[in-house]
């Protein structure tokens, strides 16, 4: 453990990499800064500009973007009231009302001391799970890895939100997507309608550019621009008594955060969520809550801070990413000719610990950046929309040609631009659609192989009891919030708060 | 019905036939091989099946209007309020009310109810029209990276898109795109060298 850490700083405390550690949290408070550009869309937009550095130095800088983004959500969720970050949405409640009595300084800064608290909390825990967990996965066999990666599809599915048979619809696309060109193993060239440029699959850089920036360009162009509203900057110190309160939901969001960050697909606006509701049910200043209470913005700071840290276990543990955002940094795994999975640890120890000390670096780098500069950094959103999404448009489309300096490249980000339009204003799942695609080869992969090892029988699924327990979690994942919502609504004490139930709201119609 | 829920359902019918279409297709490029293991067609024809079957699910689930659920952050904050509109659906949350949530950032905009307004005091209908304007503007700009080049076409693009589809001055639209062009073409032609297309100009 000391050896990986010493291995670890010694590689990420060069001039290189300290260097884009900094450019990668500064871009990412700007991109979570901003409304309407997250740190998905983010990461995916730079993949481009990475190619030409080492995967250590790519890598860090790719995910302090990831993490830089949870700070900068904050600043606009608080200022004006518009998340810039999904995580950073319940952040609005608490933090605008703060900042209208006049302490936005003080939500500011509990918010950058918070997530610096849940980040370090989260990474010592991210770095004594993730090396005994890859050590286990080294031990599976093809077998369990269809199990896990069943289980991590399914988890993606049940978290997403909206209707199960949507996420699953859409995990199913994601995995017939990746089937085009031809399959490792077979000589067939799949769906790809004599078109040469599709022989070798659909690339995965332009479907994430696609999808996620010229998707969201397109979806915001038609919601219209929110009225900005401006708050006063007074108060910028935090009183001791703040601190005093907000120590317990810093740890309570870090815990949270941690828990919910590690299930594949959970991420970290569940864990936000999660955060404020369990906060506002224990906090002694229940009343409070949505008033402006200073809790209320510790605990999902924090929380969301944690899960994304908690969600480079299984990426990189399993090589299941745990988010949309790791989704997209596990893609730019294989871009460097990385292969994701428990492996890492073993071959790539220097960019493995390189990566995990580097997110301390960036979190301290974080902490420094924001105590002070928050109000700079909130002059960015003077920048009007309507130059904004030209240029990210410019930006997606060269950066996807800059990959294979290919026009094909920049089609196929128009045509994944509009099918994530469509799929934003029909409130289709992505997230679900992002994993089939990552994990469509290594789940041909394993299907191949373990229909070897069954002599073409699925049924040894069910003779290791690894993949048997995962399974039986996968059902449980499938079955158990549903009946847990019904038990919770038909046990709720508030009948005025309980949801409406579908005869209900038929009579009112 | 709502243009929303008629996309939604012509979705889920035009993934159905999709689904459908690769399981033929994963048929014809051999679902098992000799010895009874998986061939190639496996996989497409079991992801095709399974888009097919839960896109037709959808399909149900949209038929019968339980598409209004609560969400899951809603159940956690009990926050569930809704708003009912003429449409005669609860399709949003209490506009301009900072305690309204969603998963999403779209609770803070107002739902479209067909005539609200920006802060730009632009409609729904005037929006549409831009985001078809735009697209078509994208797809223009495309054709004429074949003729002026990729950078020329897209600082255009910019150009317009900020002069005539946001009403920006032409000024500044001038100084900001061919600033964005500048940018771009130190990063990707001079210092990644990216070979950018020239088109039939070949000037840059």
């Amino acid at each position: 453990m000391i050896d990986n850490l010493i291995l670890g700083f010694s590689t990420a405390f060069t001039a290189e990499n300290l260097l884009w550690c900094f450019i990668g949290v500064l871009l990412g408070t700007v991109i979570g800064l901003m409304p309407g550009l997250g740190s998905t869309t983010g990461v995916a937009i730079l993949i481009p500009l990475t190619l030409t550095l080492e995967p250590v130095t790519a890598l860090i800088m790719l995910a302090g973007i990831y993490y830089g983004a949870q700070y900068g959500g904050t600043i606009t969720s608080v200022l004006i009231s518009t998340p810039g970050e999904a995580a950073s949405v319940v952040t609005t409640l608490d933090g605008y009302q703060m900042a209208k009595n006049g302490k936005a300084g003080s939500a500011l800064a509990i918010s950058a001391i918070g997530s610096f608290v849940a980040a370090i909390i989260s990474l010592a825990l991210l770095m004594a799970l993730a090396p005994p967990l890859a050590d286990l996965a080294l031990n599976f066999g093809p077998v369990e890895n269809l199990a896990i990666m069943i289980l991590g599809l399914i988890i993606v599915v049940s978290f997403a939100g909206g209707a199960l048979s949507r996420g699953l619809m859409m995990a199913a696309a994601g995995l017939l997507i990746s089937t085009v060109g031809v399959a490792t193993g077979f000589s067939d060239a799949r769906f790809t309608f004599g078109n040469i440029n599709l022989l070798g699959g659909i690339p995965f850089i332009e479907v994430m550019i696609g999808l996620f920036a010229i998707g969201e360009v397109l979806h915001q162009i038609r919601m219209g621009a929110d009225a900005p509203i401006r708050t006063r900057f007074r108060d910028m110190v935090i009183s001791r008594s703040e601190l005093k309160r907000s120590a317990g939901p810093i740890l309570r969001g870090s815990g949270i955060g941690f828990v919910l960050g590690i299930l594949p697909g959970a991420g970290s606006t569940l864990a936000s969520f999660m955060a404020y509701g369990i906060e506002k049910r224990v906090s002694p200043r229940k009343a409070m809550f949505g008033k402006g209470a200073i809790e209320g913005v510790a605990a999902p700071e924090s929380a969301n801070n944690a899960a994304a840290n908690a969600n480079f276990v299984p990426t990189l543990a399993l090589g299941i990413p745990g988010g949309g955002t790791t989704a997209v940094l596990l893609g730019a795994f294989t871009i460097y000719g990385l292969q994701p999975g428990p492996r890492l640890f073993e071959t790539q120890p220097t960019l493995i610990w390189g990566l995990l000390v580097s997110f301390f670096i960036g979190n301290v780098m974080l902490l420094v950046l924001n105590l002070p500069l928050a109000p700079v950094f909130a002059q960015m959103l003077r920048i009007p929309y309507g130059y904004l999404y030209p240029i990210i448009l410019l930006t997606s489309f060269v950066g996807a040609y800059s990959v294979s300096n290919n026009m094909f490249s920049v089609l196929l980000v128009l045509i994944f631009g509009i099918i994530g339009w469509i799929m934003k204003e029909l409130d289709l799942p992505m997230a679900p659609l992002v994993l089939g695609l990552v994990l469509g080869p290594l789940f041909e992969k394993a299907l191949v192989q373990t229909s070897a090892l069954g002599q073409g029988s699925f049924l040894i699924l069910l003779q290791s009891p690894i993949s048997v327990v995962v399974l039986l979690f996968a059902v449980a994942l499938m079955v158990g919030p549903k009946i847990a919502a019904r038990v919770a609504v038909r046990r709720s004490p508030r009948p005025t708060r309980t949801p409406i139930s579908d005869d209900e709201r038929e009579d009112a119609r | 019905m709502t243009v929303a829920q008629r996309g939604g359902l012509i979705a889920s019918v035009v993934l159905a036939v999709l689904g459908v279409a690769a399981v033929v297709g994963g048929i014809g490029y051999g679902v098992t091989v000799e010895g009874g293991e998986i061939g190639p067609g496996f996989l497409p024809a079991f992801s095709g099946g399974l888009v097919a079957l839960f896109a037709l699910l959808d399909l149900v689930g949209r038929l019968r209007r339980r598409t209004d659920l609560p969400t899951q952050a809603e159940l956690i904050l009990d926050t569930v309020e809704p708003v009912r509109t003429g449409h005669g659906g609860v399709i949003g949350y209490t506009p301009g009310d900072p305690g309204a949530v969603s998963t999403g950032t779209e609770a803070f905009h107002v739902p479209d109810t067909g005539d609200d307004l920006d802060i730009f005091g632009r409609t729904q209908k005037q929006r549409n029209r831009m985001l078809a304007v735009v697209l078509g503007l994208v797809v223009v700009a495309l054709i004429a990276v074949q003729l002026v080049g990729f950078l020329i076409a897209f600082v255009l693009l910019i150009f317009v898109i900020a002069v005539v589809v946001e009403g920006r001055k032409v000024l500044p639209a001038a100084i900001v795109s061919v600033a964005a062009g500048a940018v771009t073409y130190a990063i990707f032609v001079a210092l990644l060298r990216v070979p950018l297309p020239q088109g039939l100009l070949g000037i840059i």
